[in-house]
């Protein structure tokens, strides 16, 4: 009962920074590395702001997930535009923002070191029995919000008028131009959107578990890997992939070693490549080819 | 004297590294991140070979190449299904199970603790066992694999795979076999690695899962891009300038715990440069008539 619930909490969390990555990836065709950085930077400027300036959680907050999203706002409009502009290749960009996430995550080990953080100022309680399975009142938030999260963006994607934008630019560029929709503005909102949900996802996982300057690599890999198994396609085989993966990894941990927890994600990966290379949904990206 | 022997050394085992990575990423237009896996099975079957059963170089090194050889092959089997991003994850992956399998196999690898002692390389009696001499010896290696590599990239099997990077399909209707291009050049590309592997187990004679992380694979990854990806002239100079950036920051006074950040930190900007850099000109092929 334990697992199965550790099992769900985690595929939450997973699928959230999913999506956020997912928002980005798609309208801008490259792997965002340097999402990874606005992982860290939520959980490390909520702690800025509550911590060393004194202000209080509710308040600082909103603030790191708004200071987060303009410096992602800032990289794009300083590196990526140019670059974009400039015709280079999918690879130029993903080592761009490979550079982008080195140069930021060695700023953030400078400023605050390399060892582990935490902003809990409350006390950590015992947590309430629900079906045999502790469950403590920040996961119970984690929980809620993430939730929320994800019916919100779903729901933004499909109705709004921004949201149809991003489609509308994610599955033909030219055409869209044609209509009138402006693809830089496009890119920047999916930026906005994507940069906000993920510094969230920081924050939401450095309440619940502490924080490192690194621990946005391994989130997103994780959050890559299961958008490669579910597969680019609707929401429903994304959450199915990151199920698969939260359920590979906690019960690896369980009968092996938690020592082998990473190096099952990746195994899993590579069965999936090789045998079902477009995941689960089966749609073709131009990425894989057999 | 001796630290300037030991910073050439470095630069000469970087050397053979970023060069034999340069046939992948740089010649087949595959970016690969498993790199420093192919080192470690290097440096691990040596050592492995010589502490447990006495066997001298003559042994360890065509085992090793073959180990590693064996394993890049099947990697490059599965790998080779996927281009650009998702080649990147793959190999990613692959790195992390390579690394959590030398780090969590405790009954072989040792795990955490590494393996002490290993002997130094003994050719017809004479032991390299100092500085110069291992210099000179290393130096020879650099000198035959800089001539191996010059060689098959000026060959057709080389020109096959500038060919590819540019064009694959058109490479393709040309009736050359891309596929096995690229497995044959990753095969070759990860036995060169396990030389590298070799030379330095047997020079530092203690070698943990540490030296053979994915920021080690980056590291190798971002000495090529910045060199230039297939110039092997100017891999060798961004090889010393990258492996004697420490040195440098640490001659001008900077404290230690903030020059290691600041290292990462001038090569994140280093590649977001080189990529400006690449936009800036136009790709051109270039083949010498012969």
């Amino acid at each position: 009962m334990d697992l199965i619930f550790n099992i769900f909490y985690y595929s939450l969390l997973l699928f959230l920074l999913n999506k956020s990555f997912q928002i980005i990836y798609t309208v801008n065709k490259f792997f965002h590395i340097a999402h990874a950085i606005t992982i860290t930077f939520g959980a490390y400027f909520t702690y800025l702001f509550s911590i060393l300036l004194g202000f209080s959680t509710l308040l600082s907050i909103p603030l790191a997930i708004v200071a987060s999203t303009i410096i992602n706002i800032i990289i794009y409009q300083i590196i990526y535009n140019p670059l974009e502009n400039k015709k280079t290749q999918n690879w130029q960009l993903l080592v761009a923002s490979l550079g982008v996430y080195i140069i930021l995550q060695n700023l953030v080990s400078m400023c605050f070191g390399d060892d582990t953080k935490s902003f809990r100022t409350w006390k950590v309680k015992g947590g309430h029995q629900l079906l045999e399975t502790y469950i403590t009142d920040v996961q119970i938030i984690v929980i809620i919000v993430s939730v929320g999260l994800l019916i919100f963006s779903y729901l933004f994607i499909e109705k709004t008028n921004i949201g149809k934008q991003l489609k509308a630019v994610s599955s033909n560029p030219s055409l869209s131009d044609i209509f009138g929709i402006s693809t830089n503005k496009a890119i920047l909102y999916s930026f906005v959107l994507g940069s906000a949900l993920a510094s969230v996802a920081g924050i939401l996982i450095a309440a619940d578990m502490d924080m490192t300057p690194t621990m946005g690599f391994n989130w997103l890999l994780f959050a890559v890997v299961a958008m490669i198994i579910g597969g680019m396609g609707k929401m429903r085989y994304l959450f199915l992939g990151t199920l698969l993966l939260a359920t590979a990894q906690y019960l690896s941990a369980y009968y092996l070693d938690s020592k082998w927890m990473n190096a099952t994600a990746y195994i899993i990966l590579i069965v999936f490549l090789f045998f079902k290379p477009y995941g689960f949904s089966g749609k073709k990206l131009k990425k894989a080819e057999l | 004297m001796d630290y300037i022997l030991h910073l050439a050394i470095l630069v000469a085992i970087y050397t053979i590294l970023s060069q034999s990575l340069s046939i992948v990423a740089g010649y087949s237009g595959q970016l690969s991140l498993a790199h420093a896996g192919f080192y470690g099975i290097g440096a691990y079957t040596t050592a492995l070979l010589s502490v447990n059963f006495g066997l001298s170089v003559f042994f360890t090194l065509p085992l090793a190449m073959l180990l590693s050889g064996i394993i890049a092959f099947i990697v490059s089997k599965i790998a080779v299904k996927t281009v650009d991003d998702y080649y990147i994850i793959i190999t990613l992956g692959i790195q992390v199970v390579i690394f959590s399998i030398l780090n969590n196999w405790q009954e072989v690898t040792r795990g955490p603790l590494g393996i002490p002692a290993i002997p130094s390389i003994k050719i017809f009696g004479f032991a390299f066992d100092s500085k110069l001499s291992f210099l000179v010896l290393s130096v020879f290696i650099v000198a035959i694999i800089w001539y191996l590599i010059n060689n098959l990239v000026k060959s057709p099997f080389g020109r096959v795979l500038k060919a590819l990077s540019e064009d694959e399909i058109f490479t393709k209707s040309l009736g050359k076999n891309v596929y096995q291009a690229k497995i044959v050049s990753f095969t070759i590309s990860g036995m060169l690695a396990s030389v590298a592997g070799v030379l330095y187990a047997h020079y530092i004679s203690y070698i943990d899962p540490t030296s053979f992380t994915i920021d080690e694979s980056i590291f190798i990854l971002s000495i090529v891009i910045i060199g230039g990806m297939r110039n092997l002239k100017t891999i060798f100079l961004a090889t010393v300038f990258l492996v004697l950036l420490p040195e440098a920051l640490r001659f001008i006074g900077m404290p230690s715990n903030i020059a290691a950040n600041m290292r990462q930190i001038i090569y994140g900007i280093a590649l977001i440069l080189v990529i400006f850099q690449y936009g800036n000109r136009k790709n051109k092929l270039k083949m010498k008539r012969t």
